[in-house]
């Protein structure tokens, strides 16, 4: 029967989770009008009226734009509403506006369709053009004509700003624009088509923290605006046309996180100690402006990682100049307390950089990146600098720098950040002298290296993602061999050990900032190895704290002890799971609060 | 009519925030302003449209003539030269 076209029964879809947690809602199906649009032809008489339809659209999304680009600027900081600048020059532009209400008149077109067409043949110009930078840009008029369309045809109630609550958006992919858009107030969860663990969209979802799941390929074509969607961004499940039972058992797991959350905040002021009485300071890592709400919201010690080359990947074109980035870094380094904020210096390769006579790496995660990449281009290395030391006058802030291998890199860096402090005093400018110089331990030669290391830095950042990755020879993005991603290898477990007494024996401050951090197992060990300093998500504070809270020091540290006696991964992690598993009840129940 | 011209020094050449400048700036003055590639003559942008201003292309290195029309074509060929001496104000 024709009637049955479409079925019903529950699917389970698997993609990339890229922000844990639970979300249950009605999908909204970010549908793709500019792709399909009705072509109609017009009598004579109405062109004059189709043509001021347009341009009443046109000051629509003016008016639309300059209101995200308000939003963006206090969002996340002047630098990233420049997307939304070149978006409103695009819509002020009188040559296409010209050649649209033309091709109204010459063709007897609708406006959605004129629209569509100049900007169809805008794109196959730009397709045209050697430079990747400047070709890139397609998208931001694909962009600007979504939003034209939008308005001509009449949705706009299904702009992003205007969603119903709990609302489930399912896209093929996010444009910039609408991933700046979402509102977390009504957005319970992200679902794309594209995507993986660093698109747009993920990260956002991230920082915002809204479940979300990429990488569906035909997401969109399966699921209805208004039926029901769950999803899972922990597993990356997402679960079409749930059954009565599905349903039940993810509102009870939805219900579980949410309790836990109210838990979460009675409990923010109590401190992170030990039954024994160690206290374990608990830092966030933090990519975005906005997520300074999060760091009071959960009582973080400071920021123990702030990725400043985001300010890079967010931006429309080119570095950010050193004004943008003293603003960035003076709100972080008032707004963060005593504590203060570990700024990493830009972590970038040379293709995101689009460098002049780059030519492509076969391997970039070995290749001309990071703290090498800054030697080699020191002029971005000291606007960079200067922006943080002078950012350093308003607050407390200290710089690591990533991917050190060698204790030149490290020399040759401090050295430049003496002269640039220099010049900054010669200058008459405010800003900070002896900032405290960190090295990111996250490479197996600076591990070997970290008695020496110690002794030149001011403190370690041990990056276990990446040095886990590095001693590992595993890309845990790589589906092949990412089960080998084993974060308690007996390897891995001395490595952090030897850091650690390098530090300690140093007596210098050592953070763990990888995704150990905020594992509740995997802080138990961290612990034991001698680690009391951890950076995290903000997110993760509550739980690890609860851990923390939950385990005496001298019960980690025999577990510790014990796991480096074994031999495999897998005898360390059943150890581990089963040492820790009677703590477990008290880590995830929530206490309930008798009054 | 006025006309100069001048070489985009920046590294990322004519970009969209560098762009948005020179439109901005461009559409400041009443005069007609063009831009004109020096390598490829038929390549012309009408300096007030981001979009014609993009599509030059214009990397680094490349070479442009500006040219400016109207009653203030003296101040607003200086402006424009002098934005893309200037890298934008990016260096």
């Amino acid at each position: 029967m024709a009637t049955l076209a479409h079925q019903v029964q529950e699917q389970r879809l698997e993609g990339i989770g890229v922000c844990h947690g639970i979300a249950l809602g009605a999908a909204f199906v970010v549908d793709d009008p500019g792709g399909r649009v009705v072509r109609a032809r017009l009598p004579e008489a109405e062109l004059d009226a189709e043509v001021a339809r347009f341009q009443q659209a046109v000051q629509q999304a003016q008016q639309q734009v300059q209101q995200s680009r308000e939003r963006l600027r206090s969002v996340l900081g002047e630098e990233h509403a420049y997307i939304l600048e070149a978006h409103l020059l695009m819509l002020q532009d009188r040559s296409f506006n010209r050649q649209i209400e033309q091709f109204i008149r010459q063709n007897h077109a609708n406006a959605e369709w004129a629209v569509r067409a100049v900007t169809n043949h805008l794109l196959a110009i730009y397709a045209e053009i050697a430079d990747d930078y400047l070709r890139e840009r397609g998208s931001d008029i694909e962009d600007v004509a979504h939003r034209l369309i939008r308005i001509l045809s009449g949705t706009q109630s299904r702009d992003l700003n205007l969603l119903a609550q709990d609302a489930i958006v399912v896209a093929d992919d996010l444009l910039p624009s609408a991933a700046i858009e979402l509102d977390k107030n009504r957005v319970r969860g992200v679902v794309t088509n594209a995507g993986g663990w660093a698109s747009h969209t993920s990260i956002i979802a991230r920082s915002l923290g809204i479940p979300a799941v990429v990488g569906l390929h035909d997401i969109t074509s399966r699921v209805r605006t208004g039926e029901t969607i769950i999803v899972d961004g922990g597993s990356g499940t997402v679960i079409v046309h749930p059954s009565p039972e599905t349903l039940l058992f993810y509102s009870e797991q939805r219900g579980r996180e949410l309790q836990q959350v109210v838990c979460d905040l009675e409990e923010r002021e109590l401190p992170a100690i030990t039954p024994d009485g160690y206290e374990i300071t608990l830092r966030a890592n933090i990519e975005l402006l906005e997520e300074i709400d999060a760091l009071h919201q959960y009582n973080a010690a400071g920021i123990g990682l702030y990725r400043s080359e985001f300010l890079y990947s967010m931006a429309v074109a080119g570095l950010p100049t050193e004004d943008e980035q003293y603003e960035v870094y003076r709100v972080l380094a008032e707004t963060s307390g005593d504590e203060g904020v570990v700024i990493r210096t830009f972590d970038l390769g040379g293709d995101r950089l689009k460098l002049e006579g780059f030519k492509p790496e076969r391997n970039p995660a070995l290749g001309l990146r990071a703290t090498r990449l800054m030697l080699n281009l020191e002029q971005v290395f000291r606007t960079q600098l200067r922006a943080i030391l002078r950012a350093a006058a308003h607050g407390k802030l200290k710089i690591v720098l990533p991917l050190v291998s060698t204790l030149d890199e490290l020399r040759a860096a401090k050295s430049i950040i003496a002269e640039v402090e220099r010049q900054l005093r010669d200058e008459g400018v405010g800003h900070d002298e002896d900032i405290e110089i960190g090295v990111m331990v996250e490479v197996p030669a600076a591990v070997m290296l970290a008695e020496l290391m110690a002794r030149e830095a001011d403190f370690f950042s041990l990056g276990t993602n990446d040095l886990i990755q590095f001693m590992l020879a595993v890309d845990r993005t790589n589906e092949n061999v990412n089960d080998l991603f084993a974060p308690l290898h007996p390897g891995v477990l001395k490595a952090i050990k030897l850091v650690v007494e390098a530090a300690h024996k140093a007596q210098i401050p050592l953070t763990v900032c990888g995704e150990m951090a905020a594992h509740p197992a995997h802080v138990v060990v961290l612990m034991g190895l001698g680690v009391t300093d951890l950076s995290m998500r903000p997110s993760a504070i509550p739980l690890v704290k609860r851990v923390v809270r939950a385990v005496d020091m001298t019960a980690a540290r025999g577990i510790a002890a014990h796991a480096l006696s074994l031999t495999t991964p897998a005898e360390v992690n059943k150890y581990v799971q089963s040492q820790v598993a009677r703590y477990w009840s008290q880590i995830f129940v929530a206490p309930s609060y008798s009054r | 009519m006025q006309r100069q011209k001048v070489i985009v020094k920046n590294r990322l050449g004519l970009h969209a925030r560098a762009a948005a400048r020179l439109v901005r700036l461009a559409s400041s003055f009443q005069s007609e302003i063009e831009l004109l590639r020096c390598d490829a003559r038929h390549r012309v942008a009408d300096a007030k449209s981001i979009l014609g201003v993009l599509m030059l292309a214009a990397t680094q290195d490349t070479e442009l003539e500006v040219v400016a029309r109207g009653v203030d074509e003296q101040a607003a060929l200086s402006a424009v030269v002098a934005l893309i001496n200037d890298q934008f104000g990016e260096s």
